[in-house]
């Protein structure tokens, strides 16, 4: 089932030097080196692989997403495993919707990013970035000039990812933008014998995008990684994609759910709703924050016309239990030096 | 002795939670059942589910009824898991096509008559001629009543072993609001998956239909198995793309003309497992709990009581011809003899989720799908 079953793994060591580092610019870079962390009771082995699993289940739904026609990716299909026969999976219509919601509304963010600092150089960090395409989304795109983009997850994950963006591209990039992969786990990063991730930058406008990964991480770690960015980099911002509600029937039964597939979400507890999200981003040192669930976001970001269309890929049923899940997911954004507000404005 | 039915409202597949059912309501064939439809789809075991409820309808044809939900339906149960489930488990879409063909005879409502506005005892002592609403747990135990002018028993009351803590709290719109039958006092309930249409004002209009067909897009037919209650005047859009919303005053006025003291329905989820609307005219019943395995859901089943004049009996609109738009003409569309002029009583057993070592089939892990 999972992606990461390449038949051969590249030597992640022979990436380090002539590839990654010190390369050109405007290549794509990688950097492989597994870094040991700590044995805490959220990085225990088989933790680690269940969360790297979490990544194949995005994959397929984005797939199914795209294939129904909700979104276009046309890099989506580089993740998933051709079907051995007859059709791929399908996800149902809750599950593609919230899909399509999660990835258009970061989407959007990531766009008014941009837009605030066009002409800039720019850097967008990508948390446990997993098979996520948006870098290559972005980067085929050329007005997405200057742009930086890091993705960061564990070397066995980004090795193949590395393999197959040299596959895609190995020209230039659009004007003076840049692409890292860096192998490590998260969870070591602000630890103070690890060197700096190399090819970051602290003195130009910043993204740090969690979608669904600091989640996975103590609820002290992930504040540690958050730390590790606030204390470098002045024109920050964050973007972090979180489950929300825990304590309510359906979030007991997600948590319980999720516990039968070894899942757990620390921070979940500890920041349940999206008020308790925006204190969590202020208390880390954002002038401005915002948090909304995917409902809200559904309800206020998404277009009738564009509703409509989406109506007409499939009916979708189960409008109680959209309005369910939906609200147990949220994202949260903390500016600092950016001109953001526009993250705040509602769009119909 | 003709026993009332459960009146159950959506299974989904969910075949030990139906079995779990069962034991709440009491068993088939003792047990009168109907079932609102929506048997089939997202849970594993529909084709289990509906099997069995037909079997126990072929059976026993009067003591079990099924009505058709928006599930029954070739192009939704394609999208949503019967069809997938009946070609993993047959290798062919045979056993789906004829299933199919089954679904097109189903009944679009039924009318349940003569429903008394007093509650048979279950576990307690004597019957309590103010009780209007009562609350069950799965073991029959009651755990709230509510009188015709509001709530006249607190919580626990009549609970013989103290167990008041298997089940969540009673439906929020039932329990808070709705303080007593303002309708219609007749005793006729009309029972239907979705709800209203605006092509349809009189229940003889529902037999008017040709049924026998896929649920269309759109038209009366559809409405029945797609529409939901909403807080609004009039009509509105349905967010499901299909039926419509309807307000309080287009199921009082319906009530009204039709002599019903209330629509039964089932079609939404309602994590309390029953909820009713507009001063009690309809209630939905949700029969499905921890829909598919992931909301978290109680479940419940309505139970009403026969009037103990003897008046009361159980019209199937799909039924025998002759008995059945008899009884119902004389019922619902005459003035009744006045022996009911209140609404039904009525009881709601809450249950939960079979527990999982309790399922004797072999059970594959139920993976719910979150965002991960």
């Amino acid at each position: 089932m999972s992606d990461m079953s390449a038949p051969s793994i590249p030597n992640l060591l022979t990436l380090r030097g002539s590839r990654g580092g010190s390369a050109a610019r405007g290549r794509i870079r990688g950097r492989g080196g597994t870094r040991s962390s700590g044995a805490t009771p959220a990085s225990t082995p088989s933790h680690d692989a269940t969360i790297q699993g979490t990544d194949t289940d995005a994959a397929v739904s984005r797939m199914s997403a795209v294939d129904l026609g909700y979104l276009a990716d046309a890099y989506a299909r580089w993740f998933v495993q051709a079907p051995a026969m007859g059709a791929a999976v399908r996800r149902l219509p809750i599950i593609n919707r919230g899909t399509y919601t999660r990835t258009i509304a970061i989407d959007r963010l990531i766009s008014i990013f941009l837009s605030a600092t066009e002409g800039q150089e720019r850097q967008i960090i990508s948390l446990g970035a997993g098979t996520d395409t948006r870098a290559f989304r972005l980067f085929s795109e050329e007005s997405k000039a200057k742009l930086i983009y890091h993705e960061v997850d564990f070397p066995i994950v980004t090795a193949r990812k590395y393999h197959l963006a040299h596959t895609w591209r190995d020209e230039e990039l659009p004007g003076g933008s840049q692409y890292w992969c860096h192998g490590l786990d998260l969870r070591s990063l602000p630890k103070p014998d690890i060197a700096p991730l190399p090819g970051l930058r602290t003195d130009i406008p910043t993204l740090v995008l969690s979608e669904c990964c600091l989640c996975y991480l103590e609820v002290a770690e992930a504040s540690e990684v958050i730390k590790y960015f606030t204390d470098r980099i002045t024109r920050l911002s964050l973007v972090a994609y979180e489950p929300v509600h825990p304590n309510d029937a359906f979030g007991k039964q997600m948590v319980s759910n999720l516990a039968a597939r070894r899942i757990r979400m620390p921070t979940l507890e500890e920041y349940p709703d999206t008020s308790k999200q925006e204190a969590r981003l202020r208390d880390a040192g954002f002038d401005s924050v915002h948090s909304l669930t995917i409902e809200r976001i559904w309800e206020d970001w998404v277009s009738p016309e564009e509703k409509e269309r989406l109506d007409n890929l499939e009916g979708l049923d189960e409008v109680e239990e959209w309005s369910l899940l939906a609200d147990h997911y949220s994202i949260s954004c903390g500016w600092r030096g950016i001109g953001l507000d526009a993250w705040r404005a509602h769009q119909n | 002795m003709f026993i009332f039915p459960q009146i159950c409202g959506d299974i989904h597949g969910q075949f030990h939670d139906l079995m779990e059912l069962f034991r709440v309501g009491g068993n088939p064939p003792d047990t009168n059942y109907l079932f609102m439809g929506d048997f089939v789809d997202r849970g594993f075991y529909s084709l289990e589910s509906f099997l069995l409820l037909l079997c126990l309808k072929v059976r026993y044809p009067d003591r079990m009824t099924l009505i058709r939900g928006n599930h029954e339906s070739r192009q939704i149960t394609t999208v949503y898991g019967f069809y997938d489930e009946c070609l993993r488990k047959y290798g062919s879409a045979n056993v789906w096509r004829y299933c199919c063909d089954v679904f097109d005879y189903l009944a679009l409502g039924a009318i349940v008559l003569g429903a008394s506005n007093t509650l048979e005892p279950t576990n307690e002592a004597a019957p309590r001629e103010d009780v209007e609403i009562e609350v069950c747990n799965a073991d029959g135990d009651a755990i709230s009543h509510f009188g015709r002018r509001g709530k006249t028993g607190g919580n626990g009351q009549g609970s013989p072993n103290g167990r008041t803590d298997q089940t969540g709290p009673p439906g929020s719109g039932a329990s808070g609001s709705s303080g007593g039958t303002a309708g219609n006092p007749v005793g006729a309930v009309l029972c239907v998956h979705g709800g209203l249409s605006p092509l349809i004002d009189t229940v003889d209009k529902i037999r008017l239909l040709d049924r026998k067909q896929e649920v269309p897009h759109e038209g009366a037919m559809c409405d029945l198995l797609w529409s939901d209650p909403d807080e609004i005047d009039g009509w509105g859009l349905s967010p499901r793309g299909a039926g419509f919303l309807f307000g309080a005053d287009i199921v009082k006025m319906f009530n009204h003309r039709n002599d019903l003291s209330l629509i039964a329905r089932a079609h939404q989820l309602v994590m309390e497992g029953f909820k009713e609307m507009f001063d009690a005219s309809i209630v939905t019943v949700w029969s499905a709990p921890n829909y598919c395995y992931r909301c978290g859901n109680v479940a419940a089943v309505l139970e009403l009581s026969e009037d103990p004049g003897g008046q009361g009996f159980f019209a199937r609109s799909n039924g025998d011809v002759g008995r059945s738009d008899g009884g119902v003409s004389r019922g619902v569309l005459l003035d009744s003899d006045g022996s009911s002029k209140r609404g039904p009583a009525r009881r709601y057993r809450v249950f939960q989720a079979a527990p999982q070592d309790s399922r004797g089939m072999p059970a594959k892990k139920p993976v719910a799908d979150y965002f991960l």
